[in-house]
């Protein structure tokens, strides 16, 4: 016994000792640390071109500033941490913010670092239009644009040819009819998913119809009251029946969904640029049928879907020093030379201007879709705070059971906003 | 005894169901093992396509990139600490709070008895924001004593709930011979109950230990680098933000679940098979 | 009447109380204040009273959470650990092969979470899952369905799957057994007891105490149930099987701590009184039992 009780004593001197030891650790010097979370680390494709960009801003900058990277996997569990570190009132001293209503509360208060004034002159110029609107709230930009997500529909031409459909439809007729021969050729006609967290695939499809009814201002209307959005529902609704998607599609999560793609089954889907490496290199014949094109026109045509996806934030200081160097470190990330080699390296598309030379067919198709697209429009995701989000997914799963009507889905998503 | 024809009947439908129930029982605890395993071979085309079938080409590369993990060896010897030290500060602090709740009788007992079970039903998530403030507080953030001492906390109401629970199963009368024989209050504990609930120990152990090798939350929210981190932290490694490597997070799990299996089979397994047979002469 | 033993009470509990306070007590006062506020986390906290309660039982997903997360605590408490108590008995007798069982039973524990739900979700799906492929292969085509995406058939899907790991309290129950002198069996069966009069004499009352305790946890695990269902089907099709812990981590994540508290606190006090009435019921009728 008195063994146990001496490990217990042991034990609760060593804590106190412990702290101390680590509390007096803490060597002072000239060097500015800058730590940051970053999820982009691991499997993510943006890892590497990242991290040597990281190394040449720390070598260019060697014994004065230091960025350093702490690497948090699994975005989800980022978030969580995020929220937790906010909520306790400590801000990592630079980070990555997810963009949506549900972060940009963090602009509140005076928790991160102000831009606003940096932005003004020419590094401001250099962003895409519209994604510095994204980031400012109350006329204060708190955060610096970074990666956009565009997310055209994806068809697979080789089941459009054998269903007999030579063209990709560019109105809903046309799509309801190809939907049609595709089933009768045996294969389904879209991807759609009411699982996963958002309901990812079927809320792209949403955000397209919602657009092509309400045009670029489709946002501005009011969820609860404009028919325009239980239309979309209603159309929405018409690709879960009758066989227009998988059987699966209720309850389905994003890896079903790309699943019945990636297989060949499918015709229609709906993703981001980040997915054309995985068709590249799991589905060869599928990424050579595929094309990429705007969903069909309604009472608008030729939109596109697309918003702000991330940003990088620092954590406010009173610091003049530290300040100056998050803002050197930040232009560093966003110049058009850097922009372009993340860009080219990973194959997405920053919101950054650069002069992109892409070497891959479906990237360069997802460019020339952006650039010709008539408007483009957030997708419902970007537009509306998590949990209304999370609730999409739940009344869709209801509505394509045929257990609510669309207007009772349109009523479910109101009630939480 | 003779047994009758009904009796008979009896025992050989008792035997027949006593071997189904294993069976079934078999069944379903080996597929998920054999699915995990055999699935850590596919190609994640595979996997997304034809999610229980079984792959044309092997790919040992799957287990070549879990192997490769950034940190591997460091993440390894944390998580190796990290539970080791937790089980042992876990047992002794509920295995000691076990034996005055269990085997005293006084006035707050069924209180704090009632206290410690609220802490089972605690949503644990709730708690990561005054969880990270007290681990800034106690500048113990992004170290291991920080999990070590959240793991075991958290763990206390289970265990000490469990351990009391084999306390409790003791007979009086054995303690009262040694009460009798001079042990004070602390020999009680470490000569009669202590001995007489290792079973209980070892279970509960086990249990503490399972619990932080496969912890995810709070190691990445109370860590921060590699020094610190543990091993469920590398598995994420295979979860970008959009695509997952499924079949290489599912060779890591595959690997990472190896020295859990050693240690319940042969701690808990020799442990327990060793006391059992020698234990309580009633 | 004060025990003569305190301080060495005090002694032995203080380790555990200290932590306990530290990292229980003191988090729940967080979560029971917050409860009562509007706050995301950034700004102060504004207290509103009990409106975050009264909007929670107003609340459809609430309720539909609240009876989901009662239907777990039975489940679990109910099928799951009768389930265990049988197999730890069965293999006490060390049927041949008994300690591979004990090992493999145990071994979904190890597995993560993660893996388990992949599994079970492919089993489950409507489009070449397993489950389905095995009804139409013994006629029974007029049964398959897309378990986890229909409404009616999500909740129990998600519930079988995990009552069929009983090795968690396998172990807990069969180390209480295991602890039962082999002189009690040896004796009864001298008297001429059968194995089922011993299992009833002398197995169940001795590992009683663990059973309720067994009971408790199990309970416990299914008021504060989260991550499979998390994994499998995050809570729905339309709230089908939405849990509080799914609810209070959706609310937390939207920066809704006020409401992600009130959830937890409900949680916990409801929790509380059920599983305090299922052990006052269970000890009473074990005292019954035991003489």
């Amino acid at each position: 016994m008195k063994k146990l009780l001496t490990v217990c004593l042991i034990i609760a001197l060593a804590v106190p000792a412990l702290v101390f030891a680590q509390g007096s650790g803490e060597a002072k010097s000239q060097e500015i640390v800058l730590k940051w979370p970053s999820f982009w680390v691991g499997a993510d494709t943006k890892a590497a071109p990242i991290t040597e960009l990281v190394n040449q801003f720390n070598e260019a900058h060697a014994g004065s500033i230091k960025v350093e990277i702490e690497e948090n996997p699994d975005t989800d569990g980022y978030r969580d941490k995020l929220n937790a570190q906010i909520a306790a009132g400590i801000v990592p001293d630079i980070f990555i913010l997810n963009v949506d209503p549900t972060t940009l509360q963090f602009f509140e208060g005076d928790l991160l670092m102000d831009f606003t004034e940096d932005l003004k002159g020419d590094w401001g110029n250099g962003f895409l239009d519209g994604t510095l609107n994204a980031v400012t709230v109350d006329k204060q930009t708190k955060a610096i644009p970074y990666e956009m997500a565009y997310t055209p529909i994806w068809y697979n031409t080789a089941i459009l040819k054998a269903a007999g459909v030579d063209k990709i439809p560019e109105t809903m007729d046309e799509f309801w009819a190809m939907c049609d021969a595709v089933k009768a050729a045996g294969y389904i006609p879209t991807v759609q998913m009411t699982g996963g967290t958002n309901a990812w695939t079927s809320m792209i499809w949403y955000s397209h119809l919602c657009a092509a009814l309400g045009g670029p201002d489709v946002w501005q209307k009011d969820f609860a009251t404009d028919p325009v959005f239980v239309q979309a529902a209603e159309l929405l609704n018409r690709m879960y029946q009758d066989g227009n998607t998988s059987k699966d599609a209720i309850g389905a999560g994003p890896g079903d969904a790309g699943g019945h793609y990636l297989a060949g089954e499918a015709a229609a889907f709906s993703n981001g640029p980040w997915y054309i490496a995985r068709v590249k290199n799991e589905a060869p014949a599928v990424y050579d049928a595929t094309e990429i094109a705007t969903a069909p026109g309604i009472n608008y045509s030729g939109a596109q879907t697309g918003y702000l996806l991330s940003a990088l934030a620092a954590a406010n200081t009173t610091d003049p020093a530290r300040r100056a160097a998050v803002v050197e470190f930040m232009k560093w990330m966003t110049t058009g030379e850097n922009a372009k080699t993340v860009s080219e390296a990973a194959g997405s598309i920053l919101a950054v201007k650069a002069d992109i030379t892409s070497t891959d067919k479906i990237q360069t198709q997802f460019f020339q879709e952006v650039a010709d697209a008539s408007f483009v429009v957030e997708t419902f995701s970007a537009k509306f705070p998590v949990d209304v989000v999370a609730e999409f997914g739940q009344a869709l799963a209801k509505m394509a059971q045929g257990k609510a009507t669309p207007e009772q889905f349109v009523a479910q998503i109101a009630s939480v906003m | 005894m003779i047994k009758t024809k009904s009796q008979i009947a009896i025992d050989i439908i008792a035997k027949v169901g006593k071997w189904l129930f294993i069976a079934f029982f078999l069944f379903m605890t080996l597929v998920p093992i054999i699915w995990l395993i055999i699935t850590s071979f596919k190609s994640n085309f595979e996997y997304e396509t034809e999610p229980l079938g079984l792959p044309k080409v092997w790919q040992w590369s799957n287990y070549a990139k879990a192997l490769s993990m950034s940190g591997l060896p460091r993440l390894f010897l944390n998580s190796v600490i990290v539970a080791v030290c937790t089980t042992a500060l876990n047992l002794i602090v509920s295995a000691m709070g076990g034996f005055a709740l269990a085997r005293e009788n006084f006035k707050a007992r069924e209180g704090i008895l009632s206290l410690l079970l609220a802490g089972v039903l605690i949503p644990i998530i709730a708690f990561m924001v005054p969880y990270f403030s007290i681990a800034t507080k106690l500048k113990l953030y992004d170290s291991l004593l920080i999990l070590i001492i959240v793991y075991a906390a958290i763990n206390i109401p289970v265990s000490l709930f469990l351990i009391y629970g084999f306390m409790s199963d003791i007979p009086k009368e054995l303690e009262e011979a040694a009460v009798i024989d001079g042990c004070s209050f602390s020999q009680r504990f470490t000569r009669v109950v202590f001995p007489l609930t290792k079973p209980g120990l070892v279970t509960a152990g086990t249990l503490v230990f399972i619990y932080c090798w496969n912890e995810f939350t709070y190691a990445m929210l109370l860590t921060s680098s590699v020094k610190s981190r543990t091993l469920q932290l590398g598995i994420r490694f295979f979860k970008g933000q959009f695509v997952v490597d499924y079949t290489s997070m599912l060779a890591a799990i595959v690997l990472t679940m190896i020295p859990t299996i050693f240690v319940y089979i042969f701690l808990h397994d020799k442990i327990i098979s060793g006391m059992t047979a020698g234990a309580v002469k009633g | 009447m004060r025990n003569k033993n305190w301080k060495q009470i005090c002694l032995f509990l203080l380790p555990a109380l200290l932590l306990y306070a530290v990292f229980f007590i003191y988090p729940l006062f967080y979560v029971f204040i917050t409860s009562f506020t509007q706050w995301n986390g950034i700004g102060s906290m504004k207290f509103i009273g009990f409106k975050n309660f009264t909007d929670l039982f107003a609340n459809e997903t609430f309720r539909i959470s609240l009876k989901n997360n009662f239907i777990w605590s039975f489940a679990l408490g109910f099928i799951q650990i009768p389930l265990a108590t049988i197999m730890a008995l069965v293999l006490a007798r060390k049927p041949k092969g008994w300690k591979v069982y004990r090992t493999v039973f145990f071994l979904p524990n190890v597995i993560s979470q993660v893996a388990l739900a992949m599994m079970w979700t492919a089993i489950y799906n409507a489009d070449g899952g397993i489950l389905n492929s095995l009804l139409a292969a013994v006629g029974l085509e007029s049964l398959t369905r897309n378990w986890l995406g229909d409404m009616g058939t999500a909740l129990g899907a998600v519930i079988v799957q995990q009552l069929f790991y009983i090795g968690y309290f396998m172990v807990v129950i069969l180390a209480s057994r295991m602890g039962i002198p082999e002189s009690y069996y040896e004796a009864a069966e001298i008297d001429g007891a059968n194995v089922w009069q011993q299992e009833i004499h002398i197995s169940l009352p001795n590992i009683l105490p663990i059973l309720i305790t067994s009971v408790t946890l199990a309970m416990a695990y299914g008021m504060r149930h989260f991550e499979s269902t998390f994994l499998m089907t995050n809570g729905g099709p339309a709230h089908a099987t939405s849990v509080l812990g799914i609810m209070l981590y959706q609310n937390l994540g939207a920066l809704k701590y006020g409401v992600g508290n009130a959830i937890g606190a409900t949680l916990i006090v409801l929790g509380g009184v059920l599983i305090m009435t299922i052990r006052w019921l269970l000890n009473k009728k074990s005292q019954k039992m035991m003489g």
